[in-house]
């Protein structure tokens, strides 16, 4: 028999009892969420939905940005000549303007291609004809370098203004601005949204291991009289937070596949009618490892911060 | 050696024990008793570290109690083996895996801690019940489990707080034979109880409490 203090040869060393404490609470607490399995299936739920909806709004944003800068890049100025330009110093200006940095192409529509371009549109071919002069003047065609919402296009704008002989630039940026702010305002109201059901999850794995905690208020009391540490008893709720956690991310991560898979079909479809060359872009392998990552982190602090809080209110009282 | 100088605990205005001086040898049997309130729980908590005292010192061979930081606080608990008055077994699993709890917490291999359970339920003659639920023992039994637990990792100091509180007669003597062997090993026991007609017929010191104050101390 061991000296009464106990320091039998048999006692492992500090590591190997760290890692057997761990194996056997990891299990515990394993066995236990599988002992009721509609619960712990539910909590995986409520944090798989608050984690999956922002992330496939996130994704939707990520699959509508590439294509906005393809619109803005379409947008062309006009630049109207002053009316008693003549077609050589329309030329001028094309030549001045032509190796501008902030311009990539510059296109000379001549008063007779206007007017006969203006008369095939609107069928009016005959009656523009009768004119005895023409009213349209000569007009440069610019295609900018920059994206639309930049405000160096609207720099680049009375730049060109400015110039001798232009009477007026032409540029409808207005909408591709608001379609701009839009997309910006729809990522802060993603991000919100996202933070809001982020909290609620938080919020839901909070009382749930509220419960799970007070459920073994027995046990915790009694470890805590024969010697356990605040490490040990708190040690099988940080699993049982931590698989919360990791399994709402990996459902998490199954709705994001399944719901791409779903929209890939006519999401293709739709941008092969707008000859847009894009096609859907899935969560890849980044967004289910995040979510997942994301969900264990969240399940981690909160089981923590839920223990902590117990505890404190156990030696209060 | 268990020394309490001057130790008082104070409740508001209550004061559950004022100035006690007390010492409890090593290797020592002793029974605390006096009235519900007279101090015996309080002295028992101090003694575990789950309270303070208000003034005064408690010693553990030569060891300042409240010198100790909190984080060693677990550490000097597993030096006292605890048996409860409603013996606090867990109903969520077996016989030997309520007695395995301390030494899991010490940190044995599963292969000694599954030995040493085996010699403590084999100390309190409940061997054969090792894997069944504890829910299904009766009072007596659920009892002995308690004390299987509390000396599995062979503290130096067993404590007992009415540890025959819900125990007839003779089941109540059966549980002091068995703290009076744990004693005959070189265990210091201290239990707490006011069955005075049970301890009286047991040669121990009795030290009796009284508002918080040491009212006497018998040596028999």
């Amino acid at each position: 028999m061991n000296s009464p203090t106990g320091q039998p040869a048999e006692r492992w060393t500090r590591s190997a009892v760290w890692r057997a404490q761990h194996r056997i609470a990891a299990n515990d607490s394993w066995r236990k969420l599988l002992h009721r399995p509609v619960a712990t299936g539910l909590v995986w739920l409520v944090v798989a939905i608050s984690l999956a909806l922002p992330s496939a709004l996130l994704l939707t944003v990520a699959n509508l940005r590439p294509i906005v800068p393809d619109l803005a890049r379409s947008a062309q100025l006009s630049v109207m000549l002053d009316r008693e330009a003549d077609r050589a110093s329309a030329e001028a200006v094309q030549d001045q303007i032509e190796n501008w940095s902030q311009i990539d192409a510059v296109r000379l529509v001549s008063r007779e291609q206007a007017l006969s371009e203006f008369g095939e549109q609107t069928g009016l071919a005959t009656l523009l004809a009768s004119l005895d002069r023409n009213p349209l003047p000569h007009t440069l065609r610019v295609l900018p370098r920059l994206p639309a919402h930049d405000s160096a296009l609207n720099h680049l704008i009375g730049e060109l203004e400015s110039l001798p002989n232009v009477t007026r630039v032409v540029a409808d940026t207005r909408w591709m601005s608001r379609l701009e702010e839009t997309l910006v305002a729809g990522e802060r109201w993603v991000l919100a949204l996202g933070g809001a059901m982020i909290l609620g999850a938080i919020l839901a794995l909070a009382n749930t291991l509220h419960l799970a905690i007070d459920a073994r208020r027995e046990e915790i009391l009694v470890v805590r009289v024969i010697g356990g540490s605040p490490a040990f008893v708190r040690r099988p709720f940080l699993y049982t937070g931590l698989y919360f956690g990791v399994g709402g991310g990996v459902l998490a991560a199954l709705m994001l596949w399944a719901l791409s898979l779903w929209l890939t079909g006519p999401v293709n479809a739709l941008f092969l009618l707008y000859d847009s060359p894009g096609q859907l872009q899935g969560p890849g392998l980044v967004y289910p490892l995040a979510l997942i990552l994301l969900g264990a982190i969240i399940g981690w602090l909160v089981s923590w911060a839920a223990a902590e809080h117990y505890f404190r209110q156990l030696e209060t009282r | 050696m268990i020394e309490f100088e001057r130790v008082s605990r104070r409740f508001g205005d209550l004061d559950a024990l004022r100035h006690l001086n007390l010492t409890i040898d090593q290797g020592e049997m002793a029974f605390i008793t006096g009235h519900s309130g007279a101090g015996k729980s309080t002295l028992l908590r101090l003694l575990l570290l789950l309270d303070r005292p208000s003034s005064g010192e408690i010693r553990v061979k030569g060891e300042l109690t409240s010198a100790i930081r909190s984080h060693r606080v677990p550490r000097y608990r597993r030096r006292f083996g605890v048996v409860f008055q409603d013996h606090r077994l867990l109903f969520d699993r077996s016989v030997h895996d309520n007695v395995a709890l301390p030494l899991v917490i010490a940190g044995f291999s599963p292969r000694e801690s599954a030995r040493r359970v085996r010699a403590a339920l084999d100390k309190v003659g409940l061997l054969a019940q090792e894997s069944v639920n504890p829910a299904t023992l009766s009072g007596g039994e659920q009892q002995r489990v308690g004390i299987a637990r509390a000396v599995v990792a062979r503290p130096e100091f067993l404590i007992a707080d009415e540890p025959t509180g819900n125990l007839d007669p003779q089941l109540s003597s059966e549980i002091m034979a068995l703290f009076e062997a744990f004693n005959q090993v070189g265990v210091t026991v201290l239990v707490a109880t006011h069955d005075l007609s049970l301890i009286s017929q047991l040669r121990h010191r009795i030290v009796t409490l009284s508002s918080g104050r040491l009212a006497s101390a018998e040596t028999p």
